[in-house]
């Protein structure tokens, strides 16, 4: 009994912190999106619902429904995180995997490595890219001797030699990857450690080969571990304005949170900006349902 | 027809009238509208001509609280109210320390170490990022700043309705008669500078690399039209990250083809989505990268044609040249007339705690050396001064004749608009129409 409310006195300050930093906040949000703006250009909330103006909410809708800017930015931005996400997980599973299973007596070590890029700041590791590729930058020279850069221009996902920070959709898409990978790592690589090796041996003892083991066994056990990295990868991403702004500036890379920034920082039009980024609230919030959902399912037959 | 905004039982104009309510309660600008702001020529007033006779004028736009917005034509005196005087004369200097609320990097140290050690008051600065913010900071009145620097005409009639400004007592300011651009002495925004000086001008124009692109703007029957022929240089090309600059930027180009004078105050919702829509076509000619940073990659080279400040080439040549790069590299174009200005102020916080101090120190910027030092050594945006002159800076080296026309002249200022405040309607077309722009 005492325990049990040490612990509820314990967990106080952390709902106080939810409650006040991201509840009240977000109904500032929603009074703002549902309220109006004065005559300085300032929004002005209506804090009572009923008194809620439906209008800036209907204006953006509309704007969706006849395939306004709105909508572009909006698809843009889907393409642009279902990208970068599949390419993390293709590129982080693998690593993941290694760490977690075939590392060995290097496993502390190479956790630590997977930890460092947090050591320095999102901001300065995108700005180092800037120099990397530049016309003249050392990455830019490396990709095409790999042959990379020639790849990507057959492809079309490069326009010119060395064009990397012309406004290249390609170039926001793997600064996207290069910035997010790690949270994708960090949680796949726990649910992995977890998965019981004699499951494994199992399979393998009643005759599946390695990689139908894996397919049966190792992949459907790590499902949590994925959804979770996809989930800590494409929240950011789907808020980001930065990475556009820097590696691109292009008007063919702005998304979602470009538009957010434009309203609510140098436009008048901040009830719009709040409008937007409650839409973008919903849509995360479909999805972060959808992981509960199957996060729950998965635990649920993992005890079955 | 309804607006689409009129939604939920309440019309737009109750909506925006409970708006402006809150904006009184919050800057009690009510009591300045009602008070002796007075503007001068036909249908100026706020309302506009009353009965029948306002049937034959197009109503002007109004701001905040229904002040009038100022215009070349539409002059505005603010009005000194009972409670917020000018100093009196022949005060002593405060001790300070001067607390300066300013853009970062926007006054020369060394400059300002002058001034400290000509008054003995330390200079403390905050900076801040935008507009927007500034005001909303000096709204919000957690510091009381003595100066403000670097507010633009686009501001102007929000700081008058918030009450965030006093007003200035001229016999401590004996360097604004003495040294400014008569123009600048009695300006449109605030006839008599009752509660404005200005700190420095600059225009809107073409920086591009000399050295990469073949053609000679500036000898161009429309220079701006390079921006339209930008193809061989695809993904270096730049315009300016402002929704007013950038879009007066077309507006402009049209102007130089018919000869007809733009407004670019305009809130005409069809000149302005055009204005977007041509804007929008440097998305496939060029893919346009929409900027602000041209002062550091117009030097490094990655941009070679950029809409610009005339500032930022200025201090992109004193700062940012690579090793081995010459600055004369650089040059600009901006425009004689229908182009785009802009002024930066000086104003005194109306909760200054060291008003002499703040009135000497705008004085000390006022004087033509302090002016002169610190543009040449540190800001590179052109101090409206009649002793400035570009010959004079190229002749002793400062800058490289490529750049003479990034130092603004006085014809040219009063030649060019200045980008001004305009009502929340007139905003929000301009606010569309960048917004689809910048969606690509």
């Amino acid at each position: 009994m005492g325990s049990r409310w040490t612990w509820r006195f314990l967990a106080l300050p952390g709902v106080a912190w939810l409650g006040v930093f991201f509840l009240v906040a977000f109904y500032a949000v929603l009074c703002v999106a549902f309220g109006n703006q004065d005559t300085l250009s300032q929004p002005v909330p209506f804090w009572n619902p009923l008194d809620w103006n439906v209008g800036y909410v209907l204006d953006v809708l509309s704007n969706f429904r006849h395939g306004g800017q709105f909508l572009t930015v909006s698809i843009r931005t889907l393409e642009f995180v279902a990208i970068a996400m599949a390419l993390s997980l293709a590129i982080g599973y693998p690593v993941a995997y290694f760490a977690a299973r075939h590392s060995g007596r290097w496993k502390g070590l190479v956790l630590v490595l997977l930890i460092v890029p947090f050591w320095i700041n999102y901001l300065m590791r995108m700005l180092a890219w800037i120099n990397l590729l530049s016309a003249n930058g050392w990455g830019t020279r490396i990709l095409h001797d790999l042959g990379i850069e020639q790849l990507f221009i057959w492809t079309g996902l490069l326009s010119t030699r060395g064009g990397w920070l012309d406004g290249q959709p390609s170039a926001v898409i793997i600064a996207f990857v290069y910035g997010y990978v790690p949270f994708l790592i960090l949680p796949l690589f726990a649910a992995l450690d977890r998965i019981d090796q004699r499951h494994i041996e199992a399979a393998r003892d009643l005759g599946a080969s390695p990689f139908s083991a894996f397919l049966r066994v190792t992949l459907p056990l790590s499902v949590p571990g994925i959804l979770a990295g996809c989930v800590l990868v494409a929240l950011p991403m789907f808020g980001d304005y930065y990475t556009p702004d820097l590696v691109s500036a292009s008007t063919k890379t702005t998304l979602i949170g470009n538009q957010i920034d434009q309203f609510t920082r140098q436009g008048s039009e901040k009830v719009t900006g709040a409008v937007l980024t409650m839409l973008l609230a919903l849509v995360l919030l479909l999805l972060m349902f959808y992981y509960l959902r199957t996060t729950r399912r998965a635990a649920q037959e993992a005890g079955a | 027809m309804g607006h689409p905004k009129d939604r939920s039982g309440l019309t737009r104009r109750q909506l925006l009238n409970r708006g402006a309510g809150a904006a009184l309660a919050v800057g009690g600008a009510g009591l300045l509208a009602g008070c002796e702001n007075t503007t001068e020529p036909i249908g100026a007033s706020a309302a506009g001509p009353a009965g029948e006779a306002g049937k034959l004028v197009v109503p002007k736009p109004v701001g905040p609280g229904g002040l009038p917005l100022p215009r070349p034509d539409n002059a505005v005196t603010w009005a000194i109210t009972p409670e917020n005087q000018p100093i009196s004369d022949g005060r002593p200097l405060e001790k300070g320390p001067l607390n300066v609320y300013n853009y970062a990097d926007y006054l020369d140290p060394a400059t300002l170490k002058k001034f400290q050690k000509e008054t003995g008051a330390s200079v403390r600065i905050a900076t801040y990022n935008s507009a927007d913010e500034a005001i909303a900071k000096l709204a919000a009145g957690a510091v009381a700043f003595d100066v403000i620097v670097g507010l633009t005409g686009s501001n102007i009639v929000n700081l008058i309705a918030q009450k965030l400004l006093q007003p200035l007592n001229h016999s401590y300011l004996p360097n604004l008669p003495k040294n400014v651009w008569p123009q600048l002495q009695d300006p449109f925004y605030d006839r008599g500078s009752r509660y404005t000086v200005p700190y420095v001008v600059w225009m809107d124009g073409i920086g591009w690399r000399n050295d990469k692109l073949e053609q000679d703007i500036a000898a161009m029957d429309v220079p701006w039209d390079i921006f339209w022929h930008s193809q061989p240089y695809r993904g270096l090309v730049g315009v300016l990250d402002d929704k007013r600059d950038a879009l007066s930027m077309p507006m402009q180009r049209d102007a130089m083809r018919t000869g007809i004078r733009p407004d670019l105050n305009t809130e005409d919702a069809a000149l302005v989505s055009h204005a977007g829509e041509e804007l929008s076509q440097l998305n496939g000619i060029c893919n346009v990268k929409v900027t602000i940073t041209d002062y550091q990659t117009l030097p490094e080279g990655k941009t070679v044609l950029h809409h610009a400040w005339s500032g930022d080439l200025l201090s992109g040549a004193f700062y940012y040249m690579p090793k081995g790069v010459k600055p004369d590299v650089l040059s600009f174009w901006g425009p004689d007339s229908n182009g785009v200005v802009q002024n930066d102020f000086l104003c005194v916080g109306k909760a200054a705690k060291n008003p002499v101090l703040a009135h000497h120190f705008l004085n000390f910027m006022l004087d033509d050396r302090n002016a002169y030092d610190n543009f040449v050594n540190f800001v590179g945006y052109t101090p409206p001064q009649n002793a400035i002159d570009a010959e004079a800076l190229i002749g002793q080296g400062l800058i490289p004749r490529s750049l003479a026309r990034a130092v603004v002249r006085p014809d040219q200022f009063a030649a060019n608009q200045e980008l001004l405040q305009l009502s929340v309607e007139g905003e929000r077309h301009w606010d569309d129409a960048w917004s689809k722009f910048k969606a690509g």
